[in-house]
């Protein structure tokens, strides 16, 4: 094993291999750090030119834009508070505060050296455990799967500061959006009121980048006394420079903070169809209840950033982790890259570790040396992105605005993915003005579809409801979400002799 | 004293309308033959569910009586927010008639031009500049490199 | 302002100059998502084509309530030949079962590209070896063996067929895609499903069993593998992609493309992926396309009507 993989790591001394490697990792960033941009639409861009390459040069390129790309996203996450895509949500949520609070140089690198340590462990555990872990996964059924999505919406409607009824609340909004359109067992028109428009329903991305984009540059512009300055005068340029050191040990010094981050990243990464964006979340959801200070959690900690960061990068190794071994992608990303496989004749499998061995050990090769040119990538490249926030407001919002709108219309190249973006603008703001908190919103978004689709299935393999309830694993995470529930309640109950005003939360 | 509604109590009140009136949407669904439940059972509990959180949100401000927040100290201006997505909104709806590069070049320099009117014929200048580079090379980048073709306009043919 | 009329008109110059057909890059609308079936067959074609065309092919992934987001982009599209829609037979099943008023008759035959045979594909936790014991299987508890397929789609079609021609009554799951259905079979959640020869490797590993093939001779892929013809079923399906343009392109449009895509469709690096997914090669000019989209509409259309989805 070991010889394999030092032949994998030999074969990218070559320029052939380290050349797609570097500018995939470089594209990645940028996309990443992009709003509106997804690694998703970044890789997908990758894609045609990854035919004319030898098969391991083009996953090469495309293990690089989703490493890249999953660190790049967390400097625009820090720096203007939009996530450039949607897993570096989180990031936003301490990353865009301490940057504020004049440390935009410890929050990029806190992000930075979390990805990059969050990426190794996970890359650690991709070489290790890719047989026995997608065992697991697969052992999940509709109910398995249904029950998990439960755990993961009342995790998340415990990460609100205001009542816990709010942010279900917001979850089921965020449920209600993916019913809109046909539904995903027959195709069923629903709530269309019969348009075309509303027949395709609202595309996650779209609204996605409308509720995010929209909130934050118009809560920017009706606070602004002026646009014509950016965030960040010039004078914090140079606060950019931190001790890496400091910062290293910062992380290194919480090392239960950085494995756990790691190992929900990594599960979370096995489990198809879930995705970065619960990964980051439940993360840092994680963080929160198990920190000594839940309450410094949205101030700017730097256990959010952490969390946040190490677990997104780490999830990548885990859906790399579903895709070797079995072939099923894990999300968009990974399904774009087992296409690619595809196309270069390449079975993805069970058999795939074996009989393409050194294709396999280059994938985890190229997986291990992105994390190295990402840093690098980002030590140079760092202070050349801190300019994006020294840019005056008026002039980076209609950029950004218009990157919204191309991103948004490239993911399915129609106009509707665009007035998608537009309503869901108006809406975010809306929510946003009445406190609503945006995380349960999203991941009700993201896992909506899914949970119908599972339960459906449940119900059509067995009509037995209580094969919830019976099935070992579905039984243990439904307990885990009512007691996830109960807890937040207690919670709650406790703090609110304590706290009784009411917070101007807007974010 | 008038009991001023509290932003807790509009959210709820918008789950509850937001519930019901989708709700009353979910008769008359086609059942399929092939499953177990309709195209209607999944969006009635979440809708239900909906209804119920709201009604506990509205309940729960009413039972603690609680003062509105006073209104954020500072002006707010809702005026420019306004504008902006007045802007935003004839931008795209431009979009597919006078193409992605006329539509983009008018809408960059026009919010630019909004959101902090240019004094000076340098500050013209990059505003100007910065409509250019927003839509003429992201459109060449994309279609030529990057396989992806932004809207050509239906009434100027570019 | 005035400098913003003059910008417009500059940028408005860009395009003026008409030539001819094609002088700038054809969009190619894939209904579904990157990286699926349909999606991973077209994007080798439109580099074949785009070297017969002369100008850049783009796919334009356009995905969303079973492909008919797409096709009616692609019916919406200027019928000028720079928009052509990817289809495949699902255009008849969702026309017939109610879900889109999209028709293949919306567009005009260009090519048919390749053609996927169907295999019944076993969960290596079920005990069958082979179609017979299936069938023995079926007959003694009907309605207890699970067929995961996409609803009122291709994948639900070959199952039915083989369905009708044993006498037998299965029960079939909703799982969208072939990657979602492989998922579940590995575990053992649905025991058949639709595959393809894509999934050779994860037999060969023992985790999926092939019980037939749906096509007229056996496949030099799997030769050990027979089909439903042998066994005495009469159940031949496989799912063929073609080109499409919208209904009022014109003919010598339609005719440069029809040519371009006869050259791509025997590209060696064409022919070679289409191999490695399982997939034959299988080109009908504009003419024999039409009658085949006639004929395969007609059939679909029985087919609707037997299985009771018929809403037309």
């Amino acid at each position: 094993m070991f010889d394999l993989l030092a032949q994998g790591l030999g074969d990218f001394l070559q320029l052939k291999y380290l050349v797609p490697l570097l500018v995939g990792t470089l594209v990645g960033v940028v996309g990443g750090a992009l709003p509106g941009i997804t690694i998703t639409m970044t890789v997908i861009m990758v894609l045609p030119f990854t035919f004319g390459l030898e098969p391991l040069q083009g996953l090469a390129a495309m293990v690089g834009v989703y490493v890249g790309g999953e660190s790049g996203g967390l400097i625009t996450a820090t720096l203007i508070g939009i996530p450039g895509k949607p897993s570096s949500i989180s990031t936003t949520f301490d990353g865009f505060p301490m940057s504020r609070k004049g440390e935009p140089g410890r929050a990029v690198w806190l992000g930075i050296w979390s990805s990059f340590f969050g990426g190794l462990l996970g890359g650690v555990f991709l070489i290790a455990t890719t047989g026995w872990l997608a065992q697991i996964a697969l052992q999940f059924g509709p109910w398995e799967f249904f029950a998990l999505f439960m755990f993961a919406l009342s995790m998340v409607a415990g990460l609100t500061e205001e009542s816990l009824a709010k942010g279900l609340l917001a979850g089921a909004f965020g449920l209600i959006i993916t019913t809109v359109g046909t539904d995903p067992i027959m195709s069923v028109p629903r709530f269309t009121l019969g348009t075309d428009f509303l027949a395709g329903g609202f595309p996650f991305l779209p609204v996605l980048i409308g509720v995010f984009a929209f909130a934050q540059i118009m809560t920017d512009i009706e606070r602004a006394r002026s646009l014509a300055v950016g965030d960040a005068g010039a004078g914090q340029i140079v606060s950019l420079a931190v001790s890496q050191m400091k910062v290293v040990g910062e992380i290194l010094g919480r090392p239960f903070l950085l494995l756990w981050s790691t190992f929900v990243g990594i599960l979370i990464g096995v489990l198809p169809a879930i995705g970065g964006s619960a990964a980051s979340v439940m993360a840092y959801d994680q963080a929160k209840k198990l920190s000594r200070h839940p309450e410094r959690f949205g101030t700017g900690t730097p256990e959010g950033i952490i969390a946040s960061e190490a677990s997104n990068n780490a999830n990548v190794g885990g859906s790399l982790v579903t895709i070797m071994a079995f072939g099923i992608p894990g999300d968009a990303v990974t399904a774009v890259m087992l296409g690619a496989m595809t196309i270069h004749g390449i079975q993805s499998g069970p058999l795939f570790m074996s009989q393409e061995s050194a294709l396999a050990y280059g994938i985890f090769a190229a997986y291990l040396l992105a994390h190295p040119i990402m840093l690098a990538i980002m030590a140079i490249g760092a202070r050349w992105f801190l300019r994006i926030v020294t840019v005056p407001k008026s002039m980076l919002i209609p950029v950004v605005l218009v990157l919204c709108v191309v991103g948004a219309y490239a993911l399915n190249n129609t106009m509707a993915s665009v007035w998608v973006l537009a309503i869901f603008g108006v809406v975010g703001y809306g929510l946003v003005k009445l406190g609503f908190p945006l995380a349960p919103l999203i991941l009700g978004l993201i896992l909506g579809d899914q949970i119908e689709v599972n339960l459906v299935r449940a119900l059509m393999t067995d009509s037995n409801l209580w094969l919830f309830v019976t099935r070992p694993i579905s039984a243990l995470l439904l307990a885990l979400a009512v007691g996830s529930v109960v807890f937040a309640l207690w919670q709650r109950r406790r703090s609110r002799s304590v706290r009784t005003d009411e917070p101007d939360t807007d974010f | 004293m008038t009991m001023r509604p509290t932003r807790d109590m509009v959210a709820g009140a918008l789950g509850l309308v937001l519930g019901a009136g989708l709700f009353a949407l979910t008769w008359g669904l086609p059942q399929s033959p092939f499953v177990p439940i309709g195209p209607d059972f999944y969006p009635r509990i979440v809708l239900a569910a909906t209804m119920l959180l709201g009604a506990i949100l509205v309940v729960g401000e009413l039972a603690h009586r609680r003062r509105p927040a006073s209104p954020p100290a500072g002006g707010r201006n809702y005026r420019l927010v306004a504008l902006t997505f007045l802007a935003f909104g004839l931008y795209i709806l431009a979009l597919p008639g006078l193409g992605f590069r006329i539509a983009t070049f008018v809408f960059v320099a026009g919010l630019q031009i909004l959101l902090d009117p240019p004094r000076g014929a340098g500050r013209w200048v990059a505003v100007l500049a910065l409509a250019v580079a927003a839509s003429l090379p992201v459109f060449l980048i994309f279609e030529r490199w990057l396989s992806i073709l932004l809207p050509r306009g239906a009434w100027t043919g570019i | 302002m005035r400098v913003l009329t003059i910008a417009a008109a500059l940028l408005a110059c860009a395009g003026a100059a008409q030539a001819a057909y094609p002088e700038r890059p054809v969009k190619l609308i894939v209904p579904w998502a990157a990286g699926g079936d349909t999606d991973n067959i077209f994007r080798p074609f439109a580099q074949a084509l785009q070297k017969h065309l002369g100008e850049t092919v783009v796919i334009a992934n356009i995905g969303g309530a079973s492909g008919t987001v797409g096709a009616r982009e692609a019916r919406g599209a200027a019928a000028d030949g720079y928009t052509l829609f990817a289809v495949h037979d699902y255009i008849h099943l969702t026309y017939f079962t109610g879900v889109a008023d999209v028709a293949y008759t919306d567009f005009k035959p260009i090519c048919s590209v390749a053609s996927t045979p169907s295999v019944l594909t076993a969960s290596p936790k079920t005990k069958w070896q082979s179609v017979p014991e299936l069938v023995a299987d079926a007959k003694a508890r009907p309605g207890a063996i699970s067929v995961g397929a996409t609803l009122g789609s291709t994948s639900h079609f070959f199952p039915a067929i083989f369905e009708k021609a044993a006498g037998i009554k299965l029960k079939y799951v909703s799982y969208d895609g072939l990657a979602q259905r492989m998922n579940a079979i590995l575990g053992g959640h649905i025991d058949l499903t639709d595959g393809n020869l894509t999934q050779k490797g994860k037999v060969q590993a023992g985790q999926l069993r092939f019980l037939a093939i749906a096509t007229e001779k056996r496949s030099a892929e799997i030769p050990d593998v027979p089909t439903f013809k042998e066994l005495g079923l009469d159940v031949v399906y496989a799912v063929t992609r073609g080109l499409l343009a919208p209904k009022n392109t014109p003919d010598a449009v339609l005719a440069t493309l029809d040519a371009a895509c006869a050259k791509a469709v025997g590209e060696a690096d064409f022919v070679k992926s289409m191999k490695a997914q399982g997939t034959d090669v299988r080109h009908l000019g504009r003419a024999a396309y039409g009658e085949f989209l006639k004929r395969a509409d007609g059939e679909n259309k029985a087919l609707a009507q037997e299985l009771g989805l018929l809403r037309r």
